[in-house]
């Protein structure tokens, strides 16, 4: 009879259970709660944390297995089938869709469909303040790599200040894969969390009377010299040279902005690619997060994510999100000492992706202080100009350290 | 100090590559807006002389609207008959 209900509990979960499974389970449950009842990105962060679920259930066989158990000798590796066949489904998963850096590119082809590059051609000069506020993830990368994280895992940990998921992913699986969950999860959490994060900086940052720059009054002062005559040719030969150049300059970004590029064209070209477009926003993209999120969510077990450096993660990933704002911000400020047309430093701090969040979490900031200061077009400019600088930031990072 | 000096260097050459690519975006906005000005100008004058022979501006912008929100920018209206 003790054999018999010895061999019972074997079969069950709670042989495996240890204190640390529990601490996962409680993650998991935090984070489905604030997906679910706090709306925090639950598109993503719902899949990430079932993930972490299904992966923390002793015995299930579902949690990813680290790199080493499938390396074999002479340089290659384990095949698809063996890697199933060994270490179940979700390692089969995400060694064929996670590991190979398929899904981000392919949820850029999602995004790139979805993006209107509209307000950016229509301002133009607000681009830069997308490149101004890439500058929290190389500060990152600095301070990481003093407090001991090694250049590619403090390159990964930085790039969370781009706040673009599917770019981050991307990073960290070229760069630093141990860390993917925790990387993952942090800048999910944080881009949910930029209606507090962007406040936060600005109103340190921002004066009353900078707050209140108005934005089509300075249109009007100051027209600009070139109108755009037909958007919708420019919007279809934009991302066709724009490909182009980017891959003459940053080939290592090319899996991104190029998908990202692409999704654009179908979308701008019309009803004769509008099959394609839908195809991009709707069935692909939502099938690539299904499999992201949960493969993503399923990288944290308990060994790998309960570490110092999950902490690190935590820490320097809000820091990188911080310093991103306030790069935008203070570059708007040093822009305005020396030009006639002030921009609103709001705009500035919309240059981190996060689209279109973040402006319209500025656009309400400066609707506080001035109810007729609609700045949404303008804050989008810099907005999208922010997806293609931090592809370009995590290109660089990529064909340095990778 | 080997590897804080390298991502020195990395951020140097990050912040200089980002600032030129979105240089270069400017500069392509800007040509490609001209170019398209120059060679492609918008052809609306006929569309817009046709719609007011029988319904008010304001009628034609909501009924554009709402066309344009229900096929997501596939369709454009020319035209409105009363029958």
């Amino acid at each position: 009879m003790e054999e018999i209900l010895s061999k019972l509990y074997e079969m069950t979960a709670l042989s495996g259970f240890s204190y640390q499974v529990a601490i996962m389970w409680v993650i998991a449950f935090v984070l489905l709660y604030l997906g679910i009842k706090k709306g925090y990105e639950p598109l993503l962060l719902v899949p990430i944390a079932f993930g972490v679920l299904l992966a923390n259930f002793p015995g299930g066989g579902m949690g990813i297995v680290p790199a080493e158990y499938i390396d074999l000798e002479g340089g290659r590796y384990k095949n698809l089938f063996e890697i199933a066949h060994d270490y179940g489904i979700m390692n089969y998963l995400y060694y064929s869709l996670i590991k190979t850096g398929f899904l981000p590119p392919i949820i850029f082809m999602g995004v790139g469909a979805l993006t209107d590059f509209g307000p950016m051609l229509r301002n133009l000069k607000l681009a830069f303040f997308g490149a101004a506020a890439q500058i929290g993830i190389f500060s990152v990368l600095l301070v990481a790599v003093l407090l001991g994280f090694t250049l590619e895992e403090a390159a990964s940990l930085g790039i969370i200040g781009g706040a673009d998921g599917p770019t981050a992913i991307y990073t960290t699986i070229k760069l630093a894969p141990h860390l993917l969950g925790p990387i993952a999860i942090a800048a999910y959490s944080y881009m949910a969390l930029v209606p507090v994060i962007i406040p936060l900086v600005a109103n340190l940052l921002i004066t009353k009377k900078e707050f209140k720059i108005n934005m089509r009054e300075m249109d009007k002062k100051y027209p600009a010299k070139h109108n755009i005559k037909n958007l919708k040719t420019v919007k279809i030969i934009f991302p066709i040279v724009l490909g182009v150049v980017t891959a003459v300059f940053v080939p290592s970004s090319v899996p991104l902005l190029g998908m990202l590029l692409f999704g654009n064209l179908i979308k701008e070209i019309g009803t004769s690619t509008a099959r394609l477009a839908d195809a991009a926003t709707g069935p692909i993209m939502n099938t690539a997060t299904i499999f992201l999120g949960l493969t993503v969510g399923a990288t944290m077990t308990a060994e790998v994510f309960l570490s110092p450096k999950t902490l690190g993660i935590v820490v320097g990933g809000f820091i990188a999100f911080a310093v991103s704002i306030a790069g935008g911000i203070v570059a708007v400020k040093i822009y305005n000492l020396f030009a006639k047309k002030k921009i609103n430093p709001l705009i500035g701090a919309t240059g981190l992706s996060a689209v279109p969040m973040a402006s319209r979490v500025a656009n309400e900031l400066a609707l506080k202080h001035d109810s007729n200061n609609h700045i949404l077009q303008y804050c989008m400019a810099s907005n999208i100009s922010g997806v293609i600088g931090s592809a370009v930031a995590a290109g660089v990072l990529i064909s340095f350290l990778s | 100090m080997q590897p804080f000096n390298e991502a020195l260097s990395i951020m140097a050459v990050g912040m200089i590559t980002v600032f030129l690519i979105l240089f270069l975006i400017v500069l392509i906005g800007n040509l490609i807006i001209r170019f398209s000005n120059k060679f492609s100008p918008e052809i609306v004058a006929e569309v817009k002389s046709k719609k007011t022979q029988s319904t008010s501006e304001n009628t034609f912008a909501a009924i554009s609207a709402a066309i344009d929100i229900v096929t997501k920018g596939k369709a454009k209206v020319t035209n409105i008959k009363k029958i």
